[in-house]
């Protein structure tokens, strides 16, 4: 593994390991997805709405809104001794620092994707069926993206007083490709169409995470450089 | 490496160091030229600009005007690999406080890619005397065991410079001894260290060199050879009346 590699992967080890430590996250973004998912149960009149039809866009509602909660706080932990500080000291190239943990809370909003699918599942009655695999392709890749702008944004907001304000008003019109795409494809799949129905909408997904992270990784160092 | 006439080449070059905070100058253009072995101790007030002028040692903070170069590398140029020669104590640790003091250790360490890392870990925990606690978590320590977990983090790569900024406070005087004992042992391993500090007995034990910055400027600087404890504490308290 090259040096770069080794210092991306601390930082993921790293944030991992303080994740499993605080649960701090995880048991907030978990929480919300639960309460959200039970929430949209009862705000459904199913004399008149089918609810697998209205799955998509509130699962990925639950996706955007708990998300944010959670990543959000990337930087919280690193106020707390002026790490941060440390870090930008080391001779860790700063674009391998972002990359590290835009992966560590990719890991984190996954699992918690994969979480309010479950329970969406569960709740709404949906039939995943042979789809499976392509549902959950199409949360990674929106989860890839949200964690890319999410984390960059995280980074502008940290040391601001409002910054938990901010962070949404920022954040948000920036996930309408994601939004739109991931909606796109995650409905049509519970739908059981076919994924070749859905590959434009995965790509641009992709292609949309691709690019997120590339502007993340060049723009962080101007975020974090005083 | 030497020079062609035989001198050592500085490990540490700074030129006409300025920086602004809006209208507040905090350094007001500083030269500092340290050669291995060399220990700048760095006295001054409150608001000296004495934090400012070693963030921009560090490479944390961009200065305004002037230039730092570290063993010839221009911080400024872009690369990274000049920060592998840099260690800094800061009076914040740089810590994780629910990581244990094994795990942060191997956290920077990877971040600086040391090799034999949990050799290097046990030598500098040992050196610190925290060997017996590496399993024990940072928020259960008390101040100065964080502040020598903070040191054994400084030094972990071996650096050729060491940057200290207010590295004995808070230490009781078992902690500051030792503090002192390791600083010694940089100083005769032919490290360059340079610390600002308020604490006029340890910064002038140890130093090869000496600053009075005021103002954002060294008001005086000079070697300590022949340099008199009491009759240095009041010169310094006279500058500092004079030039504040």
């Amino acid at each position: 593994m090259s040096l770069y590699m080794r210092q991306v992967w601390a930082v993921v080890w790293k944030d991992a390991l303080l994740e499993l430590r605080t649960r701090e996250r995880l048991v907030a973004m978990g929480a919300f997805a639960v309460l959200a998912a039970v929430l949209f149960n009862y705000s459904i009149d199913t004399a008149v709405v089918r609810p697998q039809d209205v799955a998509a866009g509130l699962v990925w509602m639950t996706i955007v809104f708990g998300g944010l909660l959670g990543i959000g706080r990337t930087f919280h932990l690193e106020a707390q001794d002026d790490a941060l500080q440390g870090v930008l000291t080391s001779p860790a190239p700063k674009d391998a620092v972002f990359l590290g943990k835009a992966f560590a809370n990719f890991v984190l909003l996954y699992l918690v994707s994969l979480l309010v699918l479950g329970v969406f599942t569960l709740f709404f009655g949906l039939d995943l069926g042979s789809n499976l695999g392509g549902l959950t392709l199409s949360l990674g890749l929106g989860a890839l993206g949200f964690v890319s702008l999410g984390t960059l944004f995280s980074a502008v907001t940290a040391g601001t007083r409002m910054g938990e304000t901010l962070l949404p008003i920022l954040v948000f019109p920036l996930l309408v490709p994601v939004v739109i795409y991931g909606v796109g494809a995650t409905s049509r799949l519970l739908a059981s169409r076919p994924l070749s129905e859905v590959a434009g909408s995965l790509r641009m997904l992709a292609a949309f995470a691709v690019a997120s992270l590339a502007v993340g990784a060049v723009l962080f160092r101007f975020v974090v450089e005083d | 490496m030497d020079r062609p006439n035989g001198s050592p080449a500085p490990v540490l070059e700074a030129s006409g160091l300025v920086r602004e905070y809006g209208p507040v100058v905090a350094v007001a253009g500083i030269d500092v030229s340290l050669v291995p072995g060399e220990f700048l101790t760095i006295f001054g007030p409150n608001g000296a600009g004495k934090s400012s002028l070693l963030g921009m040692l560090a490479g944390a903070l961009r200065p305004t005007a002037g230039t730092v170069r570290i063993r010839g590398d221009a911080i400024d140029a872009g690369g990274t690999e000049w920060r592998r020669h840099v260690g800094v104590l800061s009076h914040r640790g740089f810590l994780y406080h629910q990581l244990t003091v094994h795990e942060n250790l191997r956290f920077y360490g990877m971040l600086f890619g040391v090799p034999d890392l949990d050799h290097r870990i046990d030598a500098r925990l040992r050196q610190v005397g925290l060997d017996r606690r590496a399993a024990v978590r940072v928020q259960a320590l008390s101040h100065g065991m964080r502040q020598r977990l903070s040191l054994a983090r400084a030094l972990l790569h071996d650096p050729a410079l060491v940057l200290l900024d207010e590295p004995y406070t808070g230490l009781d005087p078992s902690a500051a001894a030792l503090l002192r004992d390791v600083l010694m042992e940089l100083r005769d391993g032919h490290r360059t260290v340079v610390m600002v500090t308020h604490n006029l007995r340890e910064g002038l034990e140890l130093a090869t060199r000496v600053a009075i910055q005021v103002g954002g400027r060294f008001a005086w600087e000079g070697s300590v050879e022949g340099l008199i404890r009491s009759d240095f504490e009041r010169f310094y308290h006279e500058v500092v009346e004079e030039r504040s």
